[in-house]
């Protein structure tokens, strides 16, 4: 440690640290520009420069290393007048409207000009002349804003290795910082980091889509895949573990939020891919599969047997339902130290996981075994055991939670409808999964375009039917279901047939098939209600023995359960998120049963919520927030890595049709091993520009010169 | 090559060459000292001061290539460095085609363009010249004198012999010594050694000082890597300034305002380039008021060469109509009709002079300042009224 001496006071700072920082450190502004925390000191903008004991010139205060008895003062005349030259001589070449940049009211010169005071009027003034280039995808650049503080080129070649952007002259002698012959940012082997975005103190280097959402808070927009995850899991994270080949720590991340890490990986719906930042350059991320290798891989180093348990709290809670949202729930309240029982109708807990979902998608005994960890944990499931009166049990439990799921199909109200031969999606997968007789006969038509449709089309064709066709109301690009499962299923030889209203089913005491119209426009109105167009003269029919609604599920709710219901007979609670309690005290309802039908990833967030809640009513702190892996702080270097933009997204290893239509074993292999880490390279690792430095204006200091 | 002999170095005392002159053995023994603190392993670099834009030295490489790279390979051993690299100008192509082969032999990398002093603040530079004295001394003997170009050939003279012994100074109003203008009264006492960069040029009479230091700081702007904002921006509004009084429009702050701005490139940038590079404008200025005052108060160009002060017209009075004058414009800036007075149009005359030869009748006038009352519209012969 040495002492050194800034406008009289005397400060003890390490030996050989840049004055500049010395001197933030402890709470003393001086101006810069060119300077940032995390890159090496440039020494270009003059803006730091102070005066030295000893020493003829100011020199920059950013470059001057710490040395014992240093003198140095920040604010003499004769600092304050180059100053003031050189920030007059960046302002020539700068904008004068202020109003019209994206970065008004954070930019970094903004700032600087109401402290320093620069003249003005005296230089000739000139327009940089710069086209704002838009042809990169995720990042803007207006050259006509930069100052040359080279700050986007330390960044991208010193603080992440990678070097796509460099100083360049235009053929008229103007300096700016862009690709080698302005190429574009891919073909430079940028990886789209947004380092350079995050440390530009100006508006010249600007993202997209935070210019696109400037409703959205920053990390909203920067890292959308977290954010559109509903359980927030830290996806960046955990593709950084995979790529580095620890497969333990990124279970771990994941099992930080989601309690079924091996279900999501087969099933989950990926809102996180939809949201993904790679889609601006090519395909987005593979993260579902990413996340089943990783769950795949994992030897439970990180959770098994650790994590949270406090110690009992003598409260009992009764969950009923044993479906995602159940046992999550179950789960998170029992490690918060309650006693809990799951009662479940069914003979085997699940829910939609064990009857819902097809086992050729989410084979039964990896639902199990994911089970298992709740049983290890300590929670009892009761299976065969329906509960009528869900009010009742508060007489031995503290608190109820109801996540009885929609387990009743709806039966669209049609000629035809009641019909022998008709069958409810939910009834005849449930059955389906138990191996019992579901009325099933040659010629199928499933009615419905989502998910559920396809599962019922697919088992169908497994349970030997000959005939299939699927047809929906929507168009075809408007079709809710998975892309892949579309294809799958016409693969296995079933004909999907988009935007069709359904007249009538026809048959006199059985089945014979279904009279269609086609729909020429469909949409809905301000009251959510569909208005439909459909095409004059296109009546037409298909024969069937059997056909099977897949258009929605209700909660089995029935109105003696004494409590309020909602919309389609949800059962209501005081808000969906914040407050699961009904409208009787002590009982609380979560997933599928209160806000309709969604996904099990929702239905996990939704059991978390409720069992903090829950938690919170029983006297704890509602606090089920856990670390399980290792907490690190990622490396800001990546390196360069040619044609990065380019890479193309892997896919996993699917058995043919053949092989797979007429058997329910599983057929979706997942990625083979060098897949995963190439996958995971992949990642653009957008999480990594909010650990840079945020910028320090004088604003921020107590004491400034 | 010969082995690093530190004694030899120290007592011959041999300074390095250009802006930075110091004495090679003690920035030698500098650089070690530092890197062995650090612990880390210098690199040699050997190339002309960033600023220098005469080339001069570079005929050192053209005649004796070996003895640069022996200089440059002697540095490496003294500093126990495992790099080389040998840097020429942007625009030196042939040079280093022709050093290519010598250069990979001996492992030392060529490198284009100016030396950025910030990555290399830790590594030792030498000067092309200074590394062939090196080698000269440390091979036997290092002859007298020091380089010096004059005359288009490089050869070693005395550093104390006057500039006017080797430079024709006849038709010369100042001298350019790489760096600043000298003026002739200042040339009595400069000498040889006074001219960092190996040579100096003699400003002609019909040369405009102005126009000079114009091409100076544009040619400046092209080398410049434009990271510090005094080099970069002061160089834009000094080359500005320079463009503005050569078309007239000069203003009298602008020595002012180019004082600032030099002053602070003096010790506010990095490197020679920004340090030396607003000198051209600071001694033009100083120096050369009188030529500055004609071009921005009096409307005239000294050396007759800004074309927005120097006019050629057609004498109204003498003109016989003939027409020469218009058929050998090669802009076809005359207009006229047989035995009607012809008249330049001033705008699109590029001052070439070709019809001032081709005037039998001598009718055809350059000029500058007020220049008299002239036809605006087609006038037949002996019929226009002056007054």
């Amino acid at each position: 440690m040495v002492s050194i001496t800034i406008d009289g006071t005397t400060l003890r700072v390490l030996e050989g640290k840049n004055v500049l920082e010395c001197a933030l450190d402890n709470d003393i502004y001086i101006p810069h520009l060119c300077h940032h925390k995390d890159l090496t000191p440039l020494g270009s903008c003059r803006m730091c420069i102070v005066e030295v004991d000893g020493e003829e010139n100011p020199v920059p205060s950013c470059t001057l290393k710490a040395k014992e008895g240093l003198v140095i003062h920040t604010n003499t005349e004769k600092v304050q007048d180059l100053r003031r030259l050189a920030l007059e001589l960046l302002l020539t070449g700068h904008p004068e409207d202020c109003s019209t940049c994206p970065e008004y009211g954070h930019c970094e010169l903004q700032m600087l000009i109401q402290y320093i005071g620069p003249k003005t009027g005296r230089l000739k003034m000139r327009n940089k002349g710069f086209e704002v280039n838009t042809k990169n995808p995720l990042i803007e650049q207006d050259m006509n804003r930069c100052i040359l503080c080279g700050r986007c080129v330390r960044a991208c070649h010193k603080l992440r290795g990678v070097g796509a952007i460099d100083y360049q002259k235009r053929e008229d002698l103007e300096v700016y910082t862009g690709t080698v012959k302005n190429t574009l940012l891919k073909d430079a082997d940028c990886r789209f980091c947004q380092a350079c975005v995050e440390v530009c103190p100006t508006g010249t280097l600007r993202d997209k889509l935070m210019l696109a959402h400037p409703e959205k808070r920053k990390e909203e927009v920067v890292v959308p895949c977290r954010t559109a995850c509903p359980a927030h899991t830290d996806i960046p994270r955990y593709i950084r573990f995979i790529k580095e080949g620890k497969y333990d720590e990124a279970a771990a991340v994941i099992r930080e939020k989601l309690s079924f890490p091996k279900t999501l990986g087969y099933i989950c719906t990926h809102a996180c891919e939809l949201e993904c930042k790679r889609n601006c350059l090519n395909e987005a991320m593979s993260i579902r599969n990413l996340k089943r290798y990783a769950a795949e891989h994992d030897s439970g180093s990180y959770w098994k047997g650790k994590g949270k348990q406090l110690p009992d709290s003598g409260k009992k809670v009764c969950v009923v339902g044993a479906g995602p949202a159940g046992l999550t729930a179950a789960y998170y309240l029992r490690k918060q130290g309650h006693d809990v029982t799951v009662k479940e109708a069914l003979p085997t807990a699940g829910g939609m996981l064990s009857y819902g979902i097809p086992s050729y998608r989410l084979p039964r005994e990896l639902v199990q075994g994911e089970i298992q960890v709740f049983k290890d944990q300590g929670v009892k499931i009761e299976t065969n055991s329906p509960v009528d009166k869900p009010v009742d049990l508060l007489k031995d439990y503290d608190a109820v939670l109801l996540a009885i799921g929609n387990h009743q199909g709806v039966r669209l109200p049609m000629p035809g409808s009641d019909l022998p031969g008709v069958l409810l999606n939910i009834d005849f997968l449930r059955k389906a999964a138990m191996g019992e007789e579901t009325g099933l006969g040659k010629r199928v038509i499933v009615l419905g375009g989502g998910n559920v449709a396809f599962d019922c089309a697919r088992t169908a064709k497994r349970l030997g039917a000959e005939e299939i066709h699927v047809a929906c109301l929507e168009a075809r690009d408007k079709m809710t279901s998975d892309e892949e499962e579309i294809t799958q299923a016409q693969e296995e030889g079933i004909q999907v047939h988009p935007a069709q209203t359904f007249e009538a089913i026809t048959g006199e005491d059985h089945v014979t098939g279904v009279d269609f119209m086609n729909v020429e426009s469909f949409s809905f109105d301000e009251n959510r209600r569909a208005i439909i167009k459909k095409e004059e003269g296109s009546e037409h029919h298909i024969d069937a023995d059997t056909v099977i609604f897949a258009t929605g599920q209700r909660c089995t709710l029935s109105p003696d359960a004494g409590l309020e219901t909602g919309r389609a007979n949800s059962v209501a609670v005081k808000d969906l998120t914040e407050d699961k309690s009904t409208s009787v005290e002590g009982v609380f309802a979560a997933g599928d049963c209160i806000y309709g039908t969604k996904s099990v990833v929702m239905a996990i967030e939704s059991g978390r919520e409720a069992a903090s809640q829950i938690d919170r009513y029983l006297g704890g702190d509602g606090d089920i927030f856990e670390v399980l892996a290792p907490v690190e702080t990622p490396s800001q270097w990546i390196g360069k890595e040619p044609g990065f933009a380019d890479r193309k997204r892997e896919e996993p290893e699917i058995d043919p049709a053949e092989k797979r239509q007429d058997n329910f074993n599983l057929f979706d292999h997942g990625l083979c091993d060098e897949a995963a880490c190439r996958e995971a390279g992949r990642c653009l690792q957008c999480d990594l520009r909010l650990g840079i430095s945020k910028p320090r204006v004088w604003g921020d200091y107590a004491r400034e010169v | 090559m010969s082995a690093f002999d530190w004694n030899k170095v120290e007592v011959s005392g041999l300074s390095d060459y250009g802006l930075f002159s110091g004495k090679i053995a003690d920035r030698l023994k500098e650089v070690k000292e530092a890197s062995q603190a650090k612990e880390i392993c210098p690199r040699v670099l050997c190339g002309l001061n960033n600023a220098d834009r005469d080339h001069a030295y570079l005929d050192i490489l053209k005649q004796d290539p070996a003895a640069v790279i022996d200089g440059i390979l002697a540095c490496a051993e003294a500093l126990g460095a495992k790099e080389t690299e040998l840097y020429l100008p942007e625009n030196e192509s042939e040079l280093a085609e022709s050093l290519k082969g010598s250069l990979e032999e001996k492992g030392i990398a060529l490198k284009t363009g100016i030396i950025d002093v910030r990555e290399h603040a830790d590594d030792f530079i030498i000067h092309i010249a200074g590394a062939a004295d090196l080698a000269s001394l440390l091979g036997g003997e290092l002859p007298d004198g020091r380089f010096f170009k004059a005359n288009g050939e490089i050869k070693r003279l005395d550093p104390s012999t006057p500039l006017k012994e080797v430079l024709d100074l006849s038709d010369a109003k100042a001298i350019w010594n790489g760096y600043t203008y000298l003026t002739l009264e200042e040339a009595e006492e400069v000498t040889v050694g006074d001219c960092p960069t190996g040579t100096a040029l003699p400003v002609k009479k019909t040369q405009c000082i102005v126009e000079e230091t114009k091409k100076a700081l544009q040619e400046d702007r092209k080398i410049s890597c434009g990271k510090c904002v005094f080099c970069r921006e002061g160089l834009i509004q000094l080359e500005y300034e320079q463009n503005e009084i050569t078309q007239g429009r000069g203003k009298t702050e602008f020595e002012d305002y180019a004082e600032e701005i030099g002053a602070a490139m003096h010790s506010q940038t990095l490197c020679s380039i920004g340090q030396k590079s607003g000198d051209a404008a600071l001694s033009a200025f100083a120096k050369f008021s009188d030529e500055y005052d004609q071009h921005i108060k009096k409307n005239n160009c000294p050396a007759g060469v800004c074309t927005a002060f120097s006019h050629i017209y057609i004498d109204p009075m003498t003109c016989t109509g003939c027409g020469d004058c218009l058929d050998v414009c090669p802009v076809d800036a005359i207009l006229g009709k047989p035995r009607y007075i012809h008249m330049i149009e001033d705008l699109d005359c590029t001052r070439c002079g070709k019809c001032l030869d081709v005037c039998e009748e001598d009718a055809i006038v350059r000029a500058s300042g007020k220049l008299p009352k002239l036809p605006q519209r087609l006038v037949k012969v002996g019929k226009f009224k002056r007054h």
